[in-house]
C-alpha cells in the first residue's frame, strides 16, 4: 500500500486512459454507429460438427443426424413391431453414442416399440443436449402417441406425420395437424413437420399447415434434379425448416461408388457397378469416377454426395441411415472438409447420376423404386 | 395499487412514509374535486370546482394516463393536480413509451426511463423549467421541495381550499345517504322506491358508475320481459337485476347470464397466453350447452355433422361439429334474422374464458375434468375396445350436457367440441378495441375449450387455439353468446 498503486486502482486508471484515448479518436462514437445486424444466427461450427437453426425454430440441429432406420439383419419381428436382437441392439447403442461423441445432436426415433425404449435409456443422462425425432408411424391418436412418447423421452423435440402418396393434403391429414399443434402449444413438442415424397404434397403442406415448422424430404445429388423449382423456394421464404432424408438414396449410391467398402449396402447386397451384365457400360464409367475421384484425395463418391447436400445452406441437416460404424465416420469426415464441391467432384457426380439414369430404378431397392419414379417424372 | 404500494414501501420507506398523509389528502381532493366538477346544481359549488379544475378533470386524467392509471394511482393523482396536466405532459413524456413495461404486469420489464436523484433536474426538470427554481434559484435539486409527480411543496397546504373541501364532502354525504337508502329498499324488494334513490343519488353526482348500475338494475326487476328470450325460473343476478337462466324458445336453446365482472385473462402456463392481465367483462348471456345438431339442422337446413346416423341415435342432442367459422357467422346471421331482437353472436375469447373460470378465476384441477368434461380418456365410442392405438374415429362427442356443469351453469365448457370464438388470434394484451373483434378482418379464429379427443391438458381454459375461419374439422364446434337487451337510462346531465 504505502503510496503504491493497487492493482484495483491500476486497473481502473488504464480504463480510463483507454477508455480518454478512444474517445479522442472519434473511435467510441464510431463503434456506437455500428449497425447492429438484428439477423438471428443461423449456422455455428463447434468441435468441427456443423450447426444450422431449422428454419424459424429455436432449434439448432447438426448438419448429420441419425436417421432411424434400423439393421435389417439384426431385426426381430414382433407381435408389437420389429426390435434388434441384443447384438444388433449393442451396435447401434454404439454407433449412436459414437455420433453423439462427434457432435451430433439429432437421433430419429420413429420406431417406437423397438427404439423408444432403448433411446430414452441412452440419452437420459444428456436429454438436453440431444434432440429426439418422432413421426407417426401407426393409426394411433395423435395426442395419445405423443402423450407416449413424452413418457419416455420428458419431451419429443421434432414430430411430425407422414403425409402420403395423396395429390394434396386432406381431412385426415388436417385433423392430425390440429392434434399436433395442439401438443406443441402445450409443451410436448418442439418443432411440427411433415415427412413427404412428393412435390405436390409438398406445396400443399406449405399452403395449408398452420404453423409448419419443417418439412423432411428425399434430397440428394440424382434427386436434386428432380423438379423442386416451386417448393424450395417458396419453404425458403416462409423460413420452414428443410431436413434432407436419403442423402444416399437409401444407400444405393454407395452401389455407384468405386471406393465404397464391403458392407455398404445393407439394404440390397448387388452392386451394379461390378455386375457382369452391367460390363458393356461399366468400364467408361468406371474411369471416368474414378479420374475425377482420383483428384479428390481420401474422397468416396458417398461423401461428395453427402457434401453436396451439406453445402446446400437452406438444408438443416442430413439424415441418412447409418448402419456401419465407418459409414458414420465417412459421413462426419465429410462436414469436416470445405463443403463446397469443386468442378471434379461435381463431374464426379453427374457422371455417378449419369449412371443410376441408364439404369431407370433399378438402381434402388425394390421397395424405394416407386420413388425414383416420382422423383424423375414431377 | 397494493403492487404499488408495496413497492413503494420496499424501495424508498423514509421518502413515503413522510409523504404518505399527503397523498392520502391529496387523493380526497381529487376525487371530491371530480364530484363537484361534475355537479352542475349549486352555484358555490361551480366556483369550487373551477378553482379545482386543475385536479378535478378526472376523465381527462385517466385517459390521458391510460394503462399507467391502473397500477400507478397515486402518482397518476399527483401528476394530475400538478400543471403536466395542463401542459399536455403525459407519462411517456417522462418515462418513454415503455411498451415492455406495460405489456408485462408482474413488473420484470421496467420502464424505459427512470431517473432518480439529481437526475431528475437534470434530465427531466430542466427541459421545461430552465431558469430554476423561483424560491431558490436552484437548477440541481427540484426534489428536494417539489415531488417529481405533483410540482407541490408538501410542506405547504393547499390554498383556499378547506372551505371547497367542505361543500364538497357534504355532497359526497348526500350522495352515500342515498345510495344506501336505495340498497334498503332493493333488500326488501321495493324497486320502484329504490330506483328513485338511486335516482337521486345519480343527480348529486352524475355519471357515478355505482349508482348507475344500481338504477338499472332497479329498472330491469320492474320490466322483466326481455325481447326473445323466456325467463326459466324466479332466480336473478343481484348486480344486474337480469334472469339468471332464460331460453330462447325459437331454437329451445338454454341460456345463462354471465354477470359483468373482472378477471385474470391468460395462464404463464402457455407461451400465447402470456402475459397474465386483467379484462374486464360485461353482461352477457351464454348457451348453457354448445349448438346442437337439431338446433343446426333447424337454422340452416342441414346438417355438417361428422358424427350423424344410426350408429349415433342420439346424435340430435349431440354437439354440431364439422361447421367453420365462416359457417357459423352465416347461422347467427339467419338466427338473427328470425328471433326477435336478434343479438346472437360467438363469444368473444375474454368471455369466453371468463364464463369458463367462472368467478374465482380458477383452473380445474384433474378430478374436476373428469366430471366436467368429454375428453381423450373418456370419450371413446361405446364397443370399442381399449387399445393402445385407438384412431380418431375410434372417439365420438357426446350428448351435451351429460356431464356436470361448471361454473353459472354452463356445461361441456371443457371438452366435446372445441367451440368457435369471435376473436381473431392476435398476441395478447387482449384489446377489443384493436380490430381482433372485427369481423371482416382476415386471419386465424380463435377455438377454444379443448374436443372429445383430446388430452386433458388441452383442457386448460386459458389454452388459445386458433384455426383459419374457413376449416371444417371434426371436432370444431360452437356456442351462442346473446348481447343484453340495452336500457334507456335517463340522461340526468340535460
Amino acid at each position: 500500500m504505502n503510496g503504491h498503486s493497487s492493482r484495483r486502482k491500476f486497473l481502473g486508471q488504464c480504463a480510463g486512459l483507454v477508455a480518454g484515448g478512444l474517445g479522442a479518436g472519434g473511435l467510441v462514437d464510431a463503434c456506437h454507429a455500428l449497425p447492429v445486424d438484428p439477423a438471428p444466427i443461423r449456422a455455428y461450427r463447434r468441435g468441427g460438427m456443423l450447426y444450422r437453426r431449422l428454419g424459424h425454430t429455436d432449434l439448432f440441429i447438426s448438419a448429420l443426424s441419425f436417421g432411424s432406420h434400423t439393421n435389417p439383419t439384426y431385426r426381430v419381428a414382433t407381435d408389437y413391431g420389429s426390435m434388434l436382437n441384443d447384438e444388433g441392439q449393442a451396435r447401434r447403442d454404439r454407433h449412436i453414442a459414437k455420433a453423439l461423441d462427434q457432435g451430433v445432436n439429432m437421433v430419429d426415433v420413429y420406431e417406437n416399440a423397438g427404439q423408444w425404449q432403448p433411446m430414452a435409456r441412452m440419452v437420459k443422462p444428456k436429454r438436453e443436449k440431444v434432440l429426439i425425432s418422432i413421426c407417426r408411424q401407426t393409426d394411433q391418436l395423435v395426442s395419445q402417441h405423443i402423450d407416449a412418447a413424452a413418457r419416455h423421452f420428458g419431451h419429443v423435440d421434432l414430430y411430425r406425420i407422414y403425409l402420403g402418396d395423396g395429390p394434396r393434403v386432406d381431412d385426415s391429414i388436417l385433423e392430425q395437424w390440429d392434434a399436433i399443434r395442439r401438443a406443441k402449444k402445450t409443451g410436448k413438442v418442439r418443432a411440427i413437420g411433415v415427412a413427404v415424397h412428393l412435390e405436390s404434397m409438398m406445396l400443399s403442406a406449405l399452403d395449408e399447415l398452420e404453423g409448419l415448422d419443417y418439412v423432411m424430404f428425399p434430397y440428394n445429388f440424382i434427386h436434386a434434379r428432380a423438379d423442386y423449382s416451386q417448393f424450395l423456394p417458396r419453404a425458403i421464404e416462409k423460413g420452414v425448416g428443410l431436413i434432407a432424408i436419403k442423402p444416399l438414396a437409401a444407400g444405393s449410391i454407395a452401389k455407384l461408388d468405386p471406393r465404397a467398402r464391403p458392407g455398404s449396402q445393407p439394404e440390397d447386397s448387388r452392386i451394379l457397378l461390378y455386375k457382369k451384365a452391367n460390363r458393356p457400360v461399366l468400364p467408361a464409367v468406371v474411369k471416368k469416377l474414378t479420374e475425377n475421384l482420383d483428384r479428390m484425395p481420401n474422397e468416396s463418391l458417398c461423401q461428395a454426395a453427402m457434401r453436396f447436400v451439406y453445402s446446400r445452406p437452406f438444408i438443416a441437416t442430413a439424415m441418412p441411415g447409418m448402419f456401419q460404424e465407418h459409414e458414420l465416420d465417412e459421413n462426419y469426415a465429410a462436414i469436416l472438409r470445405h463443403l463446397e464441391l469443386s468442378r471434379n467432384e461435381n463431374d464426379a457426380l453427374n457422371a455417378a447420376r449419369r449412371f443410376s439414369g441408364a439404369w431407370g430404378s433399378t438402381w434402388l431397392p425394390r421397395h424405394y423404386r416407386w420413388l425414383d419414379h416420382c422423383w424423375r417424372t414431377s | 395499487m397494493t403492487r404499488s404500494a408495496n413497492h413503494i414501501s420496499r424501495h424508498k420507506p423514509a421518502k413515503y412514509t413522510v409523504f404518505s398523509t399527503y397523498l392520502a389528502g391529496l387523493a380526497l381532493v381529487v376525487i371530491v374535486a371530480w364530484a363537484h366538477h361534475e355537479s352542475p346544481g349549486d352555484e358555490s359549488d361551480d366556483q369550487a370546482a373551477t378553482s379545482v379544475s386543475r385536479a378535478g378533470a378526472e376523465s381527462v386524467m385517466f385517459k390521458e394516463a391510460g394503462t399507467c392509471a391502473r397500477c400507478h394511482v397515486f402518482s397518476v393523482l399527483e401528476w394530475a393536480v400538478s400543471r403536466h396536466l395542463e401542459v399536455a405532459t403525459n407519462c411517456q413524456s417522462c418515462h418513454g413509451e415503455s411498451k415492455g413495461h406495460v405489456a408485462n404486469e408482474r413488473n420484470e420489464v421496467k420502464p424505459e426511463y427512470l431517473f432518480e436523484g439529481q437526475a431528475i433536474a437534470g434530465q427531466l426538470c430542466m427541459t421545461c423549467h430552465g431558469t430554476g427554481c423561483p424560491d431558490t434559484n436552484r437548477v440541481d435539486n427540484c426534489q428536494q421541495c417539489h415531488h417529481v409527480h405533483a410540482l407541490m411543496n408538501p410542506a405547504k397546504p393547499l390554498p383556499d381550499r378547506g372551505e371547497q373541501l367542505e361543500k364538497l364532502l357534504r355532497r359526497w354525504d348526500r350522495f352515500d345517504a342515498q345510495i344506501a337508502r336505495g340498497k334498503e329498499h332493493a333488500d326488501q324488494q321495493q324497486w320502484e322506491v329504490a330506483g328513485a334513490a338511486f335516482q337521486a343519488a345519480l343527480k348529486l353526482i352524475p355519471g357515478d358508475a355505482r349508482a348507475r348500475a344500481q338504477l338499472a338494475m332497479c329498472q330491469r326487476r320492474l320490466q322483466t320481459a326481455l325481447p326473445g328470450f323466456e325467463r326459466l325460473d324466479d332466480a336473478y343476478d343481484k348486480t344486474t337485476g337480469l334472469p339468471r337462466a332464460v331460453k330462447v324458445p325459437a331454437i329451445d336453446m338454454p341460456m345463462r347470464l354471465v354477470p359483468p365482472g373482472e378477471f385474470d385473462m391468460g395462464s404463464d402456463r402457455w407461451a400465447d397466453a402470456r402475459p397474465v392481465h386483467t379484462v374486464r367483462i360485461d353482461a352477457f348471456f351464454l348457451g348453457a350447452y354448445e349448438v346442437t345438431q337439431a338446433q343446426w339442422l333447424a337454422v340452416m337446413g342441414n346438417n355438417p355433422a361428422g358424427h350423424q346416423g344410426k350408429q349415433f341415435p342420439d346424435s340430435q342432442r349431440m354437439p354440431v361439429e364439422h361447421v367453420s367459422w365462416q359457417d357459423c357467422q352465416a347461422f347467427i346471421r339467419r338466427l338473427n334474422e328470425r328471433v326477435p331482437g336478434g343479438g346472437f353472436r360467438l363469444p368473444t375469447e375474454a368471455e369466453w374464458e371468463y364464463a369458463c373460470r367462472g368467478p374465482r378465476a380458477a383452473a380445474p384441477g384433474a378430478n374436476d375434468i373428469a366430471e366436467l368434461a368429454w375428453f381423450g380418456a373418456n370419450s371413446r365410442r361405446p364397443g370399442v375396445p381399449e387399445k393402445p392405438d385407438l384412431d380418431l374415429k375410434a372417439y365420438a362427442p357426446r350428448t351435451v350436457g351429460t356431464r356436470r356443469a361448471g361454473n353459472w351453469d354452463l356445461y361441456d365448457m371443457h371438452g366435446n367440441v372445441r367451440e368457435w370464438c369471435s376473436s381473431l388470434w392476435r398476441p395478447y394484451l387482449y384489446n377489443p378495441a384493436d380490430g381482433r373483434e372485427a369481423l371482416t378482418h382476415v386471419g386465424l379464429r380463435v377455438l377454444r375449450g379443448g374436443a372429445y379427443c383430446d388430452a386433458a391438458a388441452s383442457l386448460d381454459p386459458a389454452l388459445r387455439h386458433a384455426e383459419r375461419p374457413n376449416r371444417r374439422l371434426r371436432f370444431n364446434g360452437l356456442r351462442l353468446a346473446r348481447n343484453v337487451p340495452q336500457l334507456k337510462l335517463p340522461d340526468l346531465r340535460d
